[in-house]
């Protein structure tokens, strides 16, 4: 294990497609009181977020070699498949579909630098465009972000009709977007 | 936006893509847009700046230890009963073999979507299996592999990529869960045939992962790579 110590995340997960077992288990020491966080806050359940956690390393294992390929900052790869995988548990009742899956290979296509490293000026911007919203707006951002939910949850949380609750956040949504790109 | 008039169409898409970067479409809405997503790629860029931007918030994700009894579950899973990875027909050695012998197949392996085709002779695409193994992290090492089932051998070719000094480029097999398994050190600037033991005969097939790490002089000495991976391709039948 110590071989492994002073490898990052990217090194890690690329080890983990050569099936370096002392490799995952470092990252998993590393990744998985994150990634166990995103699955609790989705699913609001610790039993049901554990066994996400669960699933969640098994398909990190199996699709290591996704991530070599592709140009995701390596953090923000993870809990993407944590939080993909949340959204499907959640998401459950309804019919089930394997889109959730075809959002992560989307994700995985193809080298893109500019995302690789996110740094804090991003993070300053998105919570400045964030702040431009009204704080309503924001929380129902948040709140499908991080949380998971849906139009339908999102209206009840804050007392408004469901199509209300669609027309506020579809401009918020264009509203952040051209302060995203801007 | 006003401005750019009232077509709809384009704000509305920007729109379904945010939706759809938050998860807040329907099913069956998803699964429509991920196959426009695919197709268009302006919205594939869209959803890149939403997905990179979002990530951001990522911080907000607090930390919380997992329960001890977790990582022993996955463990167990994923090594304790190595055959159940996930696989498809194609990891069928029995059918693959059935469909060689049969029609001649042919197995092209390509990886990483936006890299260029391999340049391969078509009359090497007469042979077995095709591995393009693709550089990674901008290391600028490309190999084609072909796998001749009749002779037992793995030929490896140098596309591109420049020798390192003092290091060595090693090519490694990677099978299901199993660990890679070398295939021994390969030169850069020519071409070499491998002959393979019994494993790596059953190891090779579609699906596995042909990878490149650089390596010592000589190769790793422990049989588990240790240095970075250079170049890698998995073996899929078009």
């Amino acid at each position: 294990m110590s071989s492994t110590a002073s490898l990052d995340i990217a090194d890690l997960i690329a080890r983990c497609a050569l099936r370096d077992r002392a490799a995952f288990r470092d990252l998993y020491t590393r990744t998985s009181a994150k990634l166990f966080g995103v699955t609790l806050r989705i699913l609001k359940d610790r039993s049901e977020a554990e066994e996400a956690l669960q699933e969640v390393y098994v398909k990190i294992w199996q699709r290591a070699d996704r991530y070599v390929a592709g140009g995701y900052s390596p953090i923000s790869w993870l809990v993407a498949v944590a939080r993909n995988h949340s959204l499907d548990v959640l998401r459950a009742r309804k019919p089930v579909s394997d889109d959730i899956d075809l959002v992560l290979d989307l994700a995985d296509d193809g080298p893109d630098p500019e995302q690789a490293t996110i740094d804090s000026s991003e993070r300053t911007r998105i919570d400045g465009c964030l702040d431009e919203l009204e704080s309503d707006k924001a929380d129902c951002v948040r709140g499908a972000y991080l949380d998971g939910y849906t139009y339908e949850e999102l209206a009840t949380r804050h007392r408004v009709p469901l199509n209300t609750m669609r027309t506020w956040l579809r401009r918020s949504l264009l509203k952040l977007r051209e302060c995203l790109s801007a | 936006m006003s401005t750019e008039g009232h077509s709809g169409g384009r704000e509305d898409d920007q729109v379904l893509v945010a939706e759809y970067a938050l998860g807040l479409l329907e099913a069956s809405e998803r699964a429509a847009l991920a196959r426009r997503i695919a197709a268009e790629p302006g919205l594939a860029s869209d959803l890149r700046l939403w997905r990179s931007r979002l990530a951001t918030l990522d911080d907000e994700f607090a930390e919380v230890a997992a329960p001890s009894g977790v990582l022993p579950r996955i463990e167990n899973r994923l090594f304790g009963a190595t055959a159940a990875v996930s696989g498809g027909w194609w990891n069928s050695l029995a059918l693959w073999r059935g469909l060689t012998a049969a029609a001649a197949a042919v197995a092209v392996v390509a990886i990483g979507v936006n890299l260029l085709q391999p340049r391969v002779d078509p009359s090497v695409l007469a042979t077995q299996l095709v591995a393009a193994i693709q550089a990674q992290e901008g290391s600028g090492v490309e190999f084609v592999a072909l796998y001749d089932q009749a002779s037992g051998q793995v030929r490896i070719t140098s596309l591109k990529g420049t020798p390192v000094p003092d290091k060595d480029f090693e090519l490694w097999y990677i099978k299901g869960a199993e660990p890679a398994v070398s295939m021994g050190v390969i030169p850069v600037d020519e071409r070499l045939e491998i002959p393979l033991d019994a494993a790596a005969k059953a190891g090779i097939e579609p699906g596995t992962v042909l990878a490149v790490t650089l390596e010592q002089k000589g190769g790793s000495p422990t049989g588990v790579a240790q240095g970075p991976i250079v170049a890698v391709g998995t073996i899929t039948p078009i």
